[in-house]
C-alpha cells in the first residue's frame, strides 16, 4: 500500500512536472536580424515600410524603410524628389524557405543595407554596408543603386 | 470469478449488438474521378491518402461502420468534405485549385493530415517522405513566377495615382468585419515584425506589429502574446517586372489578428479580421469565416497560433545612436 502511495506521488509529480514544461515556440529571427556590432547610425527596421520586393535571380528580398520625412512624402508623391532630411534604406536580406509555410520565402540574413540620405539642395548621399559585421563598403555604382532606391513606389494600402 | 466476467461480456455484446440499430444518417458516396490535369502518382497520393475524407468517394471499411465508431467517421468525413473536396476539382479556377494543393501540402507537412486517428486504423494512408517529396515538388511546379501583363499593370498604376493624390475609399466608410471587428485604419504606422514571399499565391507580404506586440518582440515574449497585441499582414500582389525582379503591385487584402484572451476566447484568443481590394471589402459571409483562420493557423497552436517568426528589433547599440 506504501508502495502504491509513492508510486502515486511520484508518477503525479512527473506529469505536473512535464506540464510546466513550456515548448519554446518559434522565438525571434534573429539571424535575419540585426546585430550590436553592425556600424549603421540607426536601426532601419525600427523605420517606416515603404515597400518590399524580390530578386529571384539572387534569391533576396528586401524591405525599403523611410524616416518619417521620407514616408511623408513616399505616400503623397509619384517621383523621387525627397526633402531636406529624408533618410531611405534599403535593407536586403537571403531568402530562406520558411519553416512553417511550404509556398512561402522569409528573411534569412541580412546581405547588405543601402542607406540614402538627402540634403537641402535635393542631393543624396549614398552609403553602402555589408559583411558581418555590416560596415561601410565601396559601392560599384552609387548613383545608379540611388536612383533605384529613390525610384521606388510606396505600396498602397487604402 | 470466472463465470462473473462471462456474464459482464456478454452483457457488453448485447449492448454492442444492440447499438447497430442506431446508425447516423447515411453518407452520400459517388465515384470520384481523377484531378484533370494532375500527374498520376500525384493523383495516386492523393486518392490514397485524401480521398476518404475530402471527395464524394469515401470507402469504408466494415470496422468503420460499426456503432459508435461510425458516428465519429461519418461526422470527421463530413467536415472534411466541407474543408476541402476533390471532387469539386474542375469546378474551381487554377487560383482555387492551386490554394488547394499548398493547404493540403502544409497540413501533410504538419503532420496534421491525414489525421493520426484515421491512420492508426487505416495504415495504408499513411504517406512516405518520398509521396510529399512528390506532391511537393508538384504543388510548386503549378505556381511559378510568370510576368506580369500589361492589363495587371495599368490597374495597379491607376491605384497607385490615385492613392498618392489621396482618392482611394476613405477609411471612414469602411464596414467592419462579419464578426463585429472594426477596420484599424493607422498599421502602416506600425514597426515590420517581418515579411513573406508568397510564391504559392503570387503575394508580397509585410507583417506589421502594434505597441504592444513590439514590446513583447523586444522582450522576447512571442510564444503567448499579451491582450492589446495586434498584427496587420498586408499583402500585395506579386508584380514581375522586365528584369525578373518582383515588386508589390496592386493591393490585395490586409488581415488583423487582435489579442485578448478573454473576449476572442472562441476562437483561439484571438480577433481575425480580412479586407479585400482597394476598396476595403470585409471578408467572410457571417462571423463563422474565424474558423477558417483558426483552422490554418491550427499548426501554429504551441506558437499562439501565430506563422511570423518575428525580426528581433531592439538593437541597443543602435538605438542609442
Amino acid at each position: 500500500m506504501k508502495n502504491l502511495s509513492i508510486g502515486v506521488i511520484m508518477l503525479t509529480t512527473m506529469v505536473l512536472f512535464s506540464s510546466c514544461q513550456s515548448q519554446p515556440g518559434l522565438g525571434l529571427n534573429d539571424a535575419a536580424s540585426l546585430h550590436s556590432r553592425d556600424e549603421l547610425p540607426e536601426n532601419p527596421l525600427l523605420l517606416h515600410a515603404i515597400t518590399s520586393g524580390v530578386q529571384p535571380k539572387d534569391s533576396t528580398m528586401y524591405t525599403l524603410y523611410g524616416n518619417d520625412a521620407a514616408f511623408i512624402y513616399a505616400g503623397s508623391h509619384g517621383d523621387s524628389s525627397y526633402p531636406d532630411g529624408a533618410v531611405l534604406y534599403e535593407v536586403t536580406w537571403q531568402q530562406q524557405a520558411d519553416e512553417q509555410w511550404a509556398g512561402a520565402h522569409v528573411p534569412k540574413k541580412i546581405v547588405y543595407v543601402e542607406r540614402l540620405e538627402y540634403a537641402a539642395d535635393g542631393q543624396a548621399t549614398y552609403t553602402l554596408y555589408r559583411g558581418t559585421p555590416l560596415k561601410k563598403a565601396a559601392a560599384a555604382n552609387p548613383a545608379l543603386r540611388a536612383g533605384v532606391i529613390a525610384g521606388q513606389r510606396m505600396a498602397v494600402s487604402p | 470469478m470466472k463465470k462473473k466476467t462471462g456474464i459482464v461480456s456478454l452483457i457488453l455484446l448485447a449492448i454492442f449488438g444492440m447499438l447497430q440499430f442506431f446508425r447516423p444518417e447515411k453518407l452520400s458516396n459517388s465515384p470520384a474521378g481523377d484531378l484533370a490535369g494532375i500527374p498520376p502518382a500525384v493523383n495516386d497520393i492523393l486518392r490514397n491518402a485524401c480521398y476518404d475524407c475530402h471527395s464524394s468517394q469515401t470507402n469504408l471499411r466494415w470496422y468503420d461502420q460499426l456503432t459508435p465508431a461510425n458516428y465519429l467517421v461519418y461526422s470527421h468525413i463530413r467536415d472534411g468534405r466541407k474543408v476541402l473536396n476533390f471532387s469539386k476539382w474542375d469546378s474551381m479556377a487554377t487560383p482555387a485549385q492551386n490554394s488547394a494543393l499548398y493547404y493540403a501540402l502544409n497540413k501533410i507537412m504538419e503532420g496534421e493530415m491525414p489525421l493520426p486517428a484515421y491512420t492508426m486504423v487505416h495504415s495504408g494512408a499513411k504517406l512516405k517522405p518520398a509521396d510529399i517529396e512528390i506532391l511537393k515538388k508538384y504543388t510548386f511546379s503549378r505556381t511559378p513566377r510568370g510576368k506580369t501583363d500589361t492589363v495587371q499593370i495599368n490597374m495597379a498604376n491607376k491605384e497607385y495615382v490615385d492613392f498618392i493624390q489621396g482618392k482611394l475609399a476613405p477609411v471612414t466608410k469602411v464596414a467592419p468585419a462579419p464578426n463585429g471587428i472594426d477596420y484599424i485604419p493607422d498599421y502602416r504606422n506600425w514597426k515590420v515584425m517581418s515579411t513573406t514571399d508568397r510564391f504559392d499565391n503570387g503575394t508580397l507580404r509585410i507583417i506589421f506589429a502594434n505597441d504592444i506586440a513590439v514590446k513583447s518582440i523586444e522582450q522576447h515574449q512571442t510564444k503567448n502574446w499579451p491582450d492589446g497585441a495586434v498584427f496587420a499582414k498586408t499583402a500585395w500582389k506579386q508584380q514581375v517586372n522586365v528584369d525578373g525582379s518582383v515588386s508589390a503591385g496592386a493591393f490585395w487584402q490586409v488581415e488583423f489578428m487582435i489579442k485578448d484572451a478573454r473576449k476572442y476566447a472562441e476562437t483561439a484568443g484571438w480577433g481575425w479580421a480580412r479586407w479585400r481590394g482597394d476598396k476595403l471589402k470585409p471578408y467572410g459571409e457571417n462571423a463563422l469565416f474565424a474558423t477558417e483562420c483558426v483552422s490554418c493557423h491550427q499548426p501554429m497552436k504551441d506558437n499562439d497560433f501565430v506563422f511570423t517568426k518575428p525580426l528581433n528589433l531592439l538593437i541597443p547599440t543602435l538605438q542609442n545612436k
